[in-house]
């Protein structure tokens, strides 16, 4: 519960929060905190310094292109793309964001932490793969961008390093797509989840079963359960459910989630 | 929300039954309570304990110099120097369970994840933790014993050499002819295996203290929310060596207790050693995962070989089984909950041929000490089942099953196979009333809906008994050296010189409304608002209303305090008369009615004598008075319970004064495909006899099922295989929020019970019949038998497999 | 590190270590002992207060973040001793027992009113997601909320 020693830093811009974190290999970003100041309260991971995004408006804002292309800000917080009007375009990250967590925890936590800290029961991650993200990261040496594929490495890591931010997420336009949980509790933490997004054919995202959201491709709702089946998953067993359970869940999920999207007009 | 009127109903001015709101919420509506960890003060050390990381293992050496040199860091305390300066707490248990020695800090070992080995203190609660990293700790670890089911095995690690092995209690209960039942039986039901699993209440305020010492008058003031000081006191003066008047136990605001804040007695012995060492005022305050890593654990039981006795008809017979109850690595108030569910042997039914083998273990888990409900809701529990798995082996229905074996209204009161006495109830109106509320005449159609929704519906009921007001010479059942016997609450009324009424309680309470029932009734005895009843909130010992068994647990306020307020109340009102009768020239204390805030004469009201004036006379004007007087306005009264020792040999006697009812019904939609399930809808209907404040009757019932609903669906202390808690927080640990709330009706009846002097019987507990309720609706579900109190969504997918 | 807040109207300034959180910051150094600690993982509410205008959990926040801000806490409510509506309301209903959760509860309703003068149960529950409460079951807390609802 309580915090080890640890420095605070507030930079007024990206570039120089990204000075702050080169200074310090224990230099890590503060976002919305909703999870890390947790970690750090169990003494889990203790950063040297920490620095504070909160503020940066560069890291914040939604743009909805004339392609419909969403362009959302990491430090935009869930209830900020709530009551956003151009994150309507994609009618899912709202649903979904409805559903993470609490009031107290939206008004906090941020797109880009649900994104960067990737535990694998996070809703983010698997929503982002399923509607084809890409990803902008920014370090001292310039910006690159990419896909889901290659953002989302293991548990708990991204492709951002230690001195570099995530700067912005873009999606592609589209309305076509389906979240299923099986929570702790009504709207808690995913037991499994799984995302599905139709554009022709159907690419379904499932969390809470791998390191990383494990993607499937199929043509219909019909052949989801197959295509996840074939994906030949290993679910973690842990108290809350078995890892047959979870592999069960994971096809009825991705089933539900993909028929969602069929079914959106 | 329905809350159905009693039969009764209430007329006139009587404060008895009137939902008063309550005097505690001013205060607690604007965060100007005072629980523990608000109070202050100048120079106080702030305590971090050291806890061990391994379920079993040897200390071989602690070396706290590195934590001692830090600036700021004020001192620390080990096991070694708790084995010098204090005894080990006494134990209720015979042998061999009492040869085990438990000390404030482990001594020589660890056995359980979260045990507290040392303690530091330093000037803020910061550098207490960091200093805490600094002590070096080195333990040779240990096989850990998880399942109490192999802890009687030969290969099974050890806890307590000094008790031989991890048998800490067994009793054999026997009581009628079980050969009879079961030869007169059509059928005998076999239920090999149920599990009661392990959770607790989790109150949102979890244990603290701080402790001053005053080195002058070698007195601790122990500012605290144990809810229980009596008990404290009793376990701490032996071990420290003091007599228990050196240990002053203040409470205020109680953030919940429901049992779990019983047994914080050896952290408040460490904060007693170190505010001694230290000389300064010493601040503990737990965090989260402490308790729920070290805490008091609800009891944790296994039946097992159980066979029934059943007529064709339905009519049960009798049953006997094999209880084992997991107590965790150390005994702190059990092994009561050996003889405690005893007090409900039957349930609620009409049964007279009893066997339970009971059997308590040690394992290398947390502490258990009473939950809500303690180890009557276990046994109640099992009963249940019972009773649904009869029903379904047998093909009848669960609601005729329960109405052909319920305890009859005209039965009442009730002497069960093992003597106790069940003072009133309507079981069987009582369930009409929750099947009413739930819609039952239409369930089919509910059950067609579900299915043409993919959903299968559940109905499931849960009947219960809040045994309460303890006999604690069932304490001489676990070990008949015991010394213990009967109960009793204190309370004082006073009028203070200005005519103020000011009450003091014994208890602690934790959410229960007590100054403002406690208020209800000196008002109804002395005829005056109750905002002219000042009731000091909380408990302190300097208050001198207390006595061996002061405290708040077991649900009896309703009976043991309220009966202690009526007495002190009526010695009040009959010295005011005394007093009038002296100042109104002698006359007859008959011819004299308390009204409007004074005395009068009932024939001429214009001889009025108002508290103030009685108040000011005693106190300050006192000259005149008759010398035989003997009136002080300042009355103290303890409350007895009419019990008698229980007869150790036949394990035979009243052990509880009341029993209140409820039960529950509950509605389930499973999803077949997932396992996952929600309450579609829910009954809860309650009878604990005259309700002194209905709404907050209501109110406890509520909470009881809420918390019934969570620790069926959602709540468990499990462990892995080596003894470490996976749900050690609130993160893994889901406790229900407002979304994971059904609809919920509850109704109420009110069966006075003979036995207590206002008719009214303790509650509050509630016996878990959200549990049992949802297990059946489970089982109903499913088609399949539930043997299991927890039912998550992978079981119940598990089970439909 | 130096903190300049507002808590219900008032300024403070104070020096705090960075590592401070804000509901350690608010109980022990301001002496605001209102809101509540009842975990240590984020997820129980009792810490709950309203900053710069949102709801958010003070446990999840360190001191030095609040620099600046205006706080509000349950000890801002009431208007000297004339309870608001809401606490009155808790009251009548019954909406409290032991009073812990009780700040945290008070905060999030305030914050929903202001944001949805007539919420439905629905919304009151969603809304009171993030607190937890032992001792009611919330049923109480609902209609409380619902009775001063538009």
């Amino acid at each position: 519960m309580l915090l080890r020693e640890v420095e605070y830093a507030k930079p007024s811009s990206v570039k120089e929060a990204l000075e702050r974190l080169a200074e310090n290999d224990g230099a890590r970003a503060l976002a919305g905190g909703q999870t890390l100041i947790n970690v750090m309260k169990a003494r889990a991971a203790s950063p040297d310094v920490l620095v504070d995004l909160n503020g940066l408006e560069e890291l914040k804002g939604i743009d909805l292109a004339p392609d419909g292309t969403l362009s959302i800000g990491p430090m935009t917080t869930y209830s900020e793309l709530i009551d956003s009007a151009e994150a309507r375009a994609r009618p899912i990250l709202r649903e979904v964001c409805s559903r993470i967590a609490d009031v107290q925890v939206r008004n906090r936590g941020t797109i880009g932490g649900n994104l960067c800290s990737n535990d694998p029961t996070n809703h983010l991650p698997p929503l982002m793969a399923a509607v084809g993200a890409r990803f902008t990261i920014a370090g001292q040496d310039g910006e690159r961008t990419v896909p889901a594929s290659d953002f989302f490495l293991g548990v708990y890591m991204t492709a951002v390093g230690q001195a570099e931010l995530l700067t912005r997420i873009a999606i592609p336009a589209g309305k076509q797509d389906g979240f299923a949980a099986v929570t702790l509790g009504v709207e808690g933490t995913c037991i499994v989840n799984a995302a599905a997004s139709m554009n022709g054919s159907l690419r379904v995202a499932i969390g809470c079963v791998d390191a990383v959201p494990v993607v499937v491709e199929a043509e219909s709702p019909d052949t989801v359960r197959e295509a996840v089946r074939a994906a030949g998953l290993h679910p973690p067993d842990d108290v809350h459910a078995s890892s047959e359970y979870r592999a069960h869940l994971a096809e009825v999920l991705a089933e539900r989630a993909a028929r969602q999207a069929a079914e959106t007009r | 929300m329905t809350t159905i009127a009693p039969e009764k109903v209430e007329v006139g001015k009587s404060w008895l039954g009137e939902s008063v709101p309550r005097k505690e919420d001013r205060r607690l509506t604007q965060g100007q309570g005072v629980f523990v960890d608000d109070v202050k003060r100048h120079g106080m050390g702030y305590l971090h304990f050291v806890r061990s990381p391994y379920a079993h293992a040897h200390i071989t050496s602690i070396d706290v110099s590195k934590a001692e040199e830090i600036k700021g860091v004020y001192g620390t305390l080990t096991g070694e120097e708790v084995a010098t300066l204090t005894d080990p707490f006494f134990q209720i248990a015979s042998e061999p369970g009492g040869q085990i020695k438990d000390f404030s800090l482990a001594v020589g070992k660890v056995r359980f994840v979260g045990e507290p080995v040392v303690a530091v203190v330093a000037e803020t609660r910061e550098l207490a933790r960091d200093a805490s990293e600094l002590v070096e700790v080195e333990y040779e670890p240990l096989p850990a014993l998880v399942d109490a089911r192999q802890a009687l095995d030969g290969a099974a690690p050890v806890l307590h050499d000094d008790a031989g092995g991890n048998l800490m209690w067994e009793g054999v209960y026997e009581w009628g002819d079980l050969d009879q039942a079961f030869a007169e039986a059509d059928h005998v039901v076999k239920i090999p295996e149920l599990h009661f699993h392990r959770f607790n209440s989790t109150p949102l305020e979890c244990d603290g203290a701080l402790v001053e010492f005053n080195r002058g008058t070698g007195q601790w003031t122990i500012h605290t929310n144990n809810q229980f000081p009596g008990f404290a006191a009793i376990m701490m003066g032996p071990a420290m060596r003091c007599g228990l008047d050196k240990l002053r136990f203040v409470t205020q605001d109680i953030g919940g207790g429901f049992g779990n804040k019983i047994t914080s007695h050896p952290q408040l012995v460490v904060c007693c050693l170190l505010s001694r060492k230290l000389n300064r005022p010493i601040q503990w305050t737990e965090w989260r995962t402490d308790f729920h890593m070290s805490m008091s654990h609800g009891n944790e039981r296994w039946f097992q070989d159980t066979e029934v006795a059943v007529k064709a008809d339905g009519t049960l017979l009798g049953f006997r089984t094999k209880a084992l109850d997991d107590a965790g690595a150390w005994l702190r108030y059990e092994p009561l909950g050996g003889v405690i569910w005893a007090q409900v042997t039957p349930g609620m039914y009409r049964w007279r041929h009893i066997r339970v083998d009971f059997t308590q273990v040690a394992t290398n888990k947390a502490p258990v000490s009473p939950n809500r409900g303690y180890s009557r809701m276990q046994h109640l529990w099992f009963t249940e089942r019972v009773i649904d798995i009869v029903a379904r082996e047998l093909e009848l229905d669960p609601v005729e099953v329960r109405k052909r074996n319920y305890i009859r209204v005209e039965d009442m009161p009730y002497e069960t196979p093992n003597g106790c006495v069940y003072d009133s109830g309507d079981y069987a109106q009582m369930l009409d009333i929750a099947l009413g509320l739930i819609g039952w005449s239409s369930m089919d159609d509910k059950r067609r809906d579900a299915e043409s929704r993919g959903k299968r519906l559940g109905v499931g009921i849960g009947s219960t008994l809040d045994s309460g007001t303890n006999n604690f010479g069932q304490s001489r059942l676990i070990n008949p050296e015991l010394q213990f016997s009967g109960n009793n609450e204190v309370a004082t009324v006073k009028l203070d010189i200005f005519g103020e009424i000011v009450v003091t309680l014994g208890t602690t309470p934790q959410g229960q409304g007590h100054e403002t029932t406690a208020a209800q009734v000196v008002a109804e005895i002395l005829n005056c608002s109750v905002d002219d009843v000042h009731v000091r909130a909380g408990h302190d010992s300097y208050w001198n209303s207390h006595a061996g068994f002061s405290g708040t647990y077991a649900s009896q306020f309703a009976v043991t305090g309220l009966s202690a307020v009526k007495g002190a109340t009526e010695m009040l009102r009959e010295e005011i008369k005394r007093l009038a009768s002296a100042v109104f020239g002698g006359v007859p204390v008959e011819a004299l009615e308390l009204a409007e805030g004074g005395v009068r004469i009932k024939d001429n009201p214009e001889a009025f004598l108002p508290f103030m004036a009685c108040g000011a006379i005693i106190n300050a004007n006192n000259a005149g008075l008759p010398e035989d007087l003997g009136v002080t306005l300042n009355c103290r009264y303890v409350y007895r319970p009419p019990f008698q020792v229980p007869d150790v040999e036949r394990k035979f006697g009243n052990l509880t004064l009341t029993y209140a009812t409820q039960i529950h019904v509950a509605v389930i939609e499973v999803d077949p495909e997932t396992g996952y399930y929600e309450i579609v809808d829910y009954a809860a209907v309650d009878d604990c006899g005259k309700r002194i404040n209905p709404q907050i009757v209501e109110g406890q019932v509520m909470g009881a099922t809420a918390q019934a609903i969570g620790a069926a669906m959602h709540e468990t202390f499990e462990y892995d295989e080596d003894g470490n808690l996976l749900t050690p927080n609130f993160y893994d640990y889901h406790v229900p929020h407002a979304l994971d709330m059904p609809p919920l009706h509850t109704g109420a009846m009110e069966s006075p019970s003979p036995f207590t002097p206002l008719g009214t019987k303790g509650m509050g507990e509630g016996g878990g019949a959200g549990i049992h309720a949802i297990c059946a609706a489970v089982q109903d579900a499913t088609g399949k038998i539930v043997t299991d109190s927890h039912n998550p969504y992978h079981r119940v997918w598990e089970l439909m497999r | 590190m130096d903190v300049a807040v507002t808590v219900n109207g008032t300024p403070y300034e104070r020096e705090v270590e960075a590592r401070k959180l804000l509901i350690h910051f608010l109980r022990d150094d301001l002496d605001l002992t209102g809101s509540h600690i009842g975990c240590d993982t984020g997820n129980c509410g009792a810490c709950s207060v309203i900053l710069d205008g949102k709801l958010v959990k003070s446990c999840m926040l360190l001191a030095v973040q609040a620099d600046g801000s205006e706080i509000e806490t349950v000890e801002g409510l009431a208007d000297g001793d004339k309870l608001t509506e809401l606490q009155q309301a808790f009251t009548e209903h019954h909406a409290l027992q032991c009073g812990y959760c009780t700040p945290g509860m008070l905060m999030s309703a305030t914050a929903l009113l202001r944001e949805n003068a007539s919420p439905s149960d629905e919304d009151i529950r969603k809304a009171l997601q993030g607190n937890i409460c032992r001792c009611t079951g919330y049923w109480n807390i609902v209609e409380a909320v619902k009775s001063v609802a538009r």
